[in-house]
């Protein structure tokens, strides 16, 4: 099209009857970006009916022409988010739901956040956490007086209060403590002995015994259906082997990193489904292995459910899982994000509270 | 040891395409299937990429590509109170409220030893069957959009809204309650509330029929669904399926049942279990449990009859406030548990959330008061390897049925 004949569509003399037409089509296309998502298919519902005004979700980017960014945008996400945006037709709006949009909300210092802003053009941020319906309705009421006046108004203004005069049944409230207290090289231990009446478990415990017999370095009871067994890296295979033959699960996969002892705990929490007795225990299968070359073996080979587990642990700990064809590859974190980022020595910005006027 | 900041600004991408892993193109291209991608940015609710191996129209492999809403709550939660961790770790599965702080307040409650006033837990787990009913019926909706059935996502969200109206009046709150903590909930739910509640079961149970006729007993429907994504009993124990989708391939496994917590032991109700393993009857095992929901809800409001009002919160927890808050915490938060500590240890909850088994694991070094990590293993994340073996060897139009009988719901899973 020349630009003769956009001038005519922007402001020739059927420019209000376009207006119009856009007015009562905003059609916002899926993306269901994070738990907002709930209030928006709440106000596409029959409760709140957001296609009284003329707006309803559409599957397809091309046949869209806006974008209501449903709170939290990770990094992996902000690509989608672009190429969403570009492959729209003009003209196109977004609108941003959810305080984790704006500054990222519970999340503003994960290492995984987008501002959406960042990202694409936004004409309308709506607060809350989720936002209400009818405040969601409340933006595209907004949006549409844009489109016909040209201009976007504030459609809310917040009282500011003087926090030192709230009183609560007498008493002010109290601020969170900060700074927070972390113990600089805390003890970690994870089979801390307890005393449970628990018969069951004392049986159970006794015929682990003789089957584990010499592969183990202890066995203990940390509460009532919670038993866990320490051993070294070489023996896991071994001791797996024969404890897959009662628990057929895996319910955990975890790293703890203890950075001041040099070392990775790794955790393979099992279970049954088969065996009714089995059902509630979960025993804690565990073993240091050193900081600097963080190699365990797979038990994926036992319990297939460990798999995507272990991918996980690889992708937040870098601990390499040795016989899962998987390793090395990114599975939930984007390309772009800092390599490990649960160990100890990933530092995040730290939250402080302070009076503001 | 060296420090590295994390706060590394992202550079908008220049470059608009997704990158696809090269050995998955290079096998496409050798041998003669298709790759067909499907997502990020799909018609379904929440958003992951399945990379689909196809040969002919038949799904060969799928292979998943999460974390498109990995929102970092592991980490977060190394860097904050544990009380501040409540409505960090309800974030996951927003519609599902009652479930999932619960699990995280029992993690809590476990390491501290604290027994919880009788009066809390019932109305506990009235929240925790109110966000059971909640969240069955917002995958039901979505497993509708799936099959292109406008009429079928309108009726639950319908129904969802006066759940939601029932926990605003218990909680303040639509959606995001937080309203469990350790030792008890936030402030006492007074009668008429609770005789609401009551009330609101009855127009669920009436309207269910409705949505019966016109959903679940559907023809349309049934043909979608049934002999489709079809998981046996070994295979669901062998890739650790969770809740409903483990109880649909006939193991009778509810953690409400296996570990009671709360009062679910004193309360009546079954386990429904189905043994086909397929989509349809994933969607009514769930049905079925929304019944039972309804039951447990009535039951635990006739047993709050009994009780008298005024003592919601542990006196170990509250200590020298139990005089002024021990039915309403409004005002003493922090004074309670701005210090709270938990001993050194791990301490592991295993909770029945709506879509299943959702573990929490603290580990506590003693000494401070913010978690030294928390593990959390959302159902979503369990179900999603079953969930990718259930797409082999079905048809591609038979995706979405699959995807939707399973209510995967990402934000759930990439935590
Ligand atoms: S604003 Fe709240 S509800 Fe919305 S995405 Fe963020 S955390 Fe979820």
């Amino acid at each position: 099209m020349s630009d003769d004949s956009v001038d005519f569509l922007h402001s020739g003399p059927l420019a209000p009857l376009k207006k119009w037409g856009t007015k009562w089509s905003l059609w916002p296309v899926h993306l269901v970006t994070a738990c907002c998502g709930v209030e928006l298919a709440h106000a596409y519902a029959s409760g709140y009916d957001g296609e009284r005004l003329g707006s309803l979700n559409y599957g397809i980017a091309r046949q869209t022409n806006l974008i209501i960014v449903e709170g939290a945008i990770t990094r992996k996400m902000a690509r989608v988010l672009k190429i969403t945006y570009e492959q729209m037709p003009e003209p196109k709006f977004v609108i941003v739901m959810g305080a984790c949009g704006l500054k990222g909300g519970l999340f503003w210092n994960g290492y995984h956040m987008v501002r959406p802003s960042d990202v694409v053009p936004v004409d309308f941020f709506i607060p809350g956490c989720p936002p209400t319906p009818e405040a969601l309705l409340r933006a595209i009421r907004s949006l549409q007086e844009k489109i016909v006046s040209g201009e976007a108004r504030n459609t809310i203004e917040f009282e500011k209060y003087d926090l030192s005069k709230i009183n609560v049944r007498g008493e002010q409230p109290l601020k969170p403590p900060s700074p927070k207290h972390y113990s600089p090289t805390p003890p970690i231990k994870v089979d801390v002995p307890k005393e449970v009446d628990w018969s069951f478990g004392k049986k159970l415990i006794a015929e682990l015994k003789s089957d584990l017999e010499g592969l183990y370095k202890s066995i203990t009871i940390t509460d009532k259906n919670r038993i866990a067994i320490q051993a070294e890296k070489d023996d896991v295979v071994a001791l797996a082997s024969k404890l897959s033959k009662r628990f057929d699960h895996v319910k955990n996969v975890n790293v703890i990193d203890i950075p001041h002892e040099y070392s990775f705990i790794v955790e393979y929490q099992i279970s049954s489904y088969s065996v009714k007795e089995l059902m509630p225990v979960v025993v804690n299968l565990f073993a240091r292995i050193p900081r600097n070359n963080p190699r365990f073996p797979s038990l994926a080979v036992f319990w297939p459910s460990a798999d995507y587990l272990e991918r996980e642990m690889y992708d937040l700990f870098g601990v390499w899982f040795e016989g899962n064809s998987a390793m090395g590859e990114r599975f939930l974190l984007a390309p772009d994000t800092p390599e490990f980022p649960l160990r100890k020595d990933r530092k995040l910005r730290e939250e402080i509270y302070s009076e503001v006027e | 040891m060296e420090e590295i900041v994390l706060d590394v600004p992202v550079q908008p991408p220049t470059e608009l395409f997704l990158p696809v892993p090269k050995k998955f193109l290079e096998d496409a291209y050798k041998g003669d299937d298709y790759l067909v991608l499907v997502g990020p940015q799909h018609p379904g609710s929440g958003h992951m990429r399945i990379i689909l191996r196809i040969k002919g129209d038949v799904i060969v492999e799928a292979i998943p590509d999460p974390g498109y809403v990995h929102r970092s709550m592991e980490k977060l939660a190394e860097t904050r109170l544990y009380i501040q961790n409540i409505p960090l770790f309800e974030r996951p599965a927003i519609m599902d409220t009652g479930n999932v702080t619960l699990g995280y307040v029992r993690a809590m409650e476990k390491a501290l030893d604290v027994e919880v006033p009788e009066r809390a837990k019932y109305i506990r787990v009235i929240l925790a069957e109110l966000s059971r009913i909640g969240t069955h019926l917002y995958d039901a909706g979505i497993l509708a959009v799936f099959l292109g059935h406008t009429t079928g996502f309108m009726w639950p969200f319908a129904l969802r809204e006066p759940i939601v109206e029932a926990i605003t009046r218990i909680s303040g709150a639509r959606i995001t309650s937080s309203f469990i903590i350790p030792g008890g909930i936030r402030r006492d739910v007074p009668w008429n509330v609770l005789e609401f509640v009551r009330k609101t079961t009855f127009v669920l149970e009436r309207r269910l029929k409705s949505f019966e006729k016109i959903f679940i007993k559907n023809p349309t429907v049934i043909e979608r669904l049934k002999e489709v994504g079809v998981l046996s009993r070994e295979e669901a124990i062998r890739f650790g399926l969770v809740g409903p989708f483990l109880r649909a391939s006939g193991v009778e496994y509810d953690l409400r049942a296996v570990e009671p917590y709360e009062v679910y032991d004193s309360l009546n109700w079954e386990i429904p279990v189905s043994d086909e393993g397929d989509s349809y009857s994933r969607f009514l095992v769930r049905v079925e449990e929304i019944s039972q929901s309804i039951s447990i809800i009535r039951q635990a409001v006739n047993e709050l009859r009994r009780i008298p009002e005024g003592k919601v919160i542990s006196e170990d927890i509250l200590q020298e406030y139990a005089e002024v808050a021990s039915a309403d915490i409004r005002g003493f938060f922090f004074r309670v548990f701005g210090e709270l500590t938990l001993p050194l240890g791990e301490f592991t909850s295993l909770t029945e959330a709506s879509r299943g088994t959702l573990l929490y694991s603290i580990i506590s070094d003693g000494e401070s008061n913010v978690p030294y990590r928390a593990r959390v293993i959302t159902p979503g994340w369990y179900y999603l390897k079953g969930f990718m073996e259930a797409l082999r060897g079905e048809r591609l139009a038979d995706l979405q049925a699959i995807y939707g009988s399973f209510g995967y719901f990402p934000p759930e899973a990439d935590r």
